[in-house]
């Protein structure tokens, strides 16, 4: 057996080169985006630059309309999360707590509709939104982010409410409150932990989804993140890359740091209700 | 099934023409041979690197929440984002994966990554594996963190090597979680369309498309939507396919937990 000191160092060497290539493209938006523009095209290529232009971020924020881009995203985001939180948490309450015909059913058909992607399903969304009227409209974005999210978020809430102890609700009952009291009074304030975990990782996916964004949204004043920055880049004779790239670090950055600040929980919801 | 126009009209049934014009089509067949190559070897690289890495990150040492934190963050990053960074970061000219090779003096002229099909498509594929690695890398932590610790000690004291562990207790033990690994990835990667198109739209002359892209051009670049259907409903059927695999897997590895479950090491 390895002392714990020389496996550690042994172990950082394997994983350096992986190490390396993951932070590559961080190292490289940040870069990109403070160099000033003149320097962005020059031969040789190199990682020097002069010095650091701070004024980038805010010549795109009004440049790009990112600001714009920006309050789509979390209207989007939030109202899908919020969407598919309210209709999840009675099925997931549902599936952790009762016995019902065709339970093991529902599990699998929860299954199946993740493995749908939006990609497949794509056309026969848009001309639904075409019927409806919803193309162009942020709202379609909601429907749908929340409709892709359930299975995800009923399967994270179901493993999480499993491990919550029943006796409470039990003693609640005893006292004569009804399912539902017990369900608002005393169950959902003991799951607010997963709940807000759930939340946050809804809101990730919605806030960085591409396919239906790109499909649904035709007018660049309903862009979402994804699709306003790819829209620079995309079908552009001169792409202006130390814009793209400071606004993929305002896009990114927040969202990286409460990710990796809340990764072990999905860890957890994963390895008590996915995988098992 | 249905003719369909531009605005989504319906023109009539036609039969089965549009899949016939699937199956009439060149492109259509390049893409699905594209298709398999891109779900095959994405899938495989991710699960040959997250397999040792999960090994390290469930073994204790320093800084493995560091590790922990550094290898999930491709995961918190849209595939968009990812896509446009390394579009950049692969810039023929001045992009920044040539002035590290050519700083480093591995190179002497940039390399046009993107230009070519051969070399955009193999570098789509190295960011896909990167971008799929945290994913796997998770579920198989799930199972690796559920491993009994007395198998080991066991086979330590019939003093099996490390190699002999690995081969012999660690990857039957792990085998439930490698499959589903494997089926869950095959179905998002086969699905995945920001990398693809962000970085080369399936281009340059269709050297990149998958049936993702395809499709989508299809679909919304040349207005044909009858076809792009059909291609839709083809791979609605292989997904249904592998969904189904998912299932069984699922029930038989429910199945599997519920009795005691007997660890057999293999004695050296």
């Amino acid at each position: 057996m390895m002392s714990k000191t020389k496996r550690s160092i042994l172990y950082w060497i394997i994983l350096a080169p992986l190490v390396i290539v993951i932070l590559f493209p961080f190292a490289v938006m940040f870069v990109t985006a403070v160099r000033p523009r003149d320097e962005l095209f020059v031969y040789p290529p190199t990682w020097g630059f002069s010095e650091f232009r701070w004024e980038n971020f805010a010549e795109m924020w009004v440049k790009t309309n990112f600001g714009g881009a920006l309050l789509n995203s979390l209207y989007v985001s939030i109202t899908a999360t919020g969407a598919a939180l309210v209709l999840s948490i009675p099925a997931a309450y549902a599936m952790s707590r009762y016995r019902f015909v065709g339970k093991g059913l529902y599990k699998n058909f929860l299954l199946m509709t993740q493995m749908m992607s939006p990609i497949v399903l794509v056309l026969g969304l848009f001309r639904l939104m075409m019927t409806l009227g919803l193309v162009n409209d942020l709202n379609s974005l909601v429907i749908t982010y929340a409709a892709f999210n359930m299975a995800f978020t009923i399967w994270m809430l179901q493993s999480y409410f499993n491990s919550i102890p029943r006796d409470l609700e039990e003693a609640a009952w005893m006292d004569g409150a009804s399912h539902l009291t017990s369900l608002i009074r005393i169950f959902l304030p003991l799951a607010v932990p997963a709940i807000v975990v759930t939340a946050i990782f809804t809101f990730i996916n919605s806030w960085n989804e591409f396919v239906l964004a790109l499909t649904m949204m035709r007018s660049a004043e309903d862009f979402t993140l994804p699709v306003q920055i790819y829209s620079q880049v995309a079908g552009r004779y001169q792409v202006e890359w130390h814009h793209v790239m400071a606004g993929t670090v305002l896009a990114t950055v927040p969202v990286a740091i409460v990710f990796s600040w809340l990764q072990r929980y999905l860890i957890r919801g994963m390895a008590l209700g996915a995988v098992k | 099934m249905q003719e369909v126009s531009r605005f989504g009209k319906l023109q009539g049934f036609v039969g089965w023409e549009n899949f016939g014009e699937v199956f009439g089509d060149p492109l259509f067949y390049e893409s699905l041979w594209r298709t398999g190559i891109w779900t095959g070897a994405v899938v495989i690289g991710t699960l040959l690197i997250s397999m040792p890495v999960a090994m390290i990150l469930n073994d204790d040492f320093y800084g493995r929440g560091l590790a922990r934190v550094l290898v999930m963050l491709p995961w918190s990053i849209s595939l968009t984002m990812t896509a446009v960074v390394w579009r950049w970061a692969l810039n023929g000219r001045s992009g920044l994966l040539n002035a590290t090779l050519m700083q480093m003096g591995i190179i002497s002229e940039p390399i046009e990554w993107l230009a070519e099909a051969s070399t955009a498509f193999t570098v789509e594929i190295l960011v896909g594996i990167l971008v799929s690695i945290p994913f796997t890398t998770t579920i198989l932590l799930g199972g690796l963190s559920a491993m009994p610790q007395d198998a080991y000690e066991a086979a330590v004291v019939d003093g099996a090597s490390g190699w002999h562990q690995f081969r012999f207790i660690t990857l039957p033990l792990m085998k439930p979680f490698i499959n589903i690994a494997i089926v869950l990835n095959v179905i998002y990667v086969f699905n995945s369309l920001p990398i693809i198109w962000v970085m080369t739209e399936g281009g340059p002359a269709n050297g990149t498309d998958i049936l993702v892209t395809y499709l989508y051009k299809l679909a919304f670049r040349f207005g044909q939507l009858g076809k792009a259907s059909a291609i839709s409903l083809i791979m609605f059927g292989v997904l249904l396919v592998f969904t189904l695999l998912y299932v069984v897997l699922l029930s038989r590895n429910e199945a599997d937990a519920t009795p005691e479950e007997e660890v057999k090491s293999d004695d050296e």
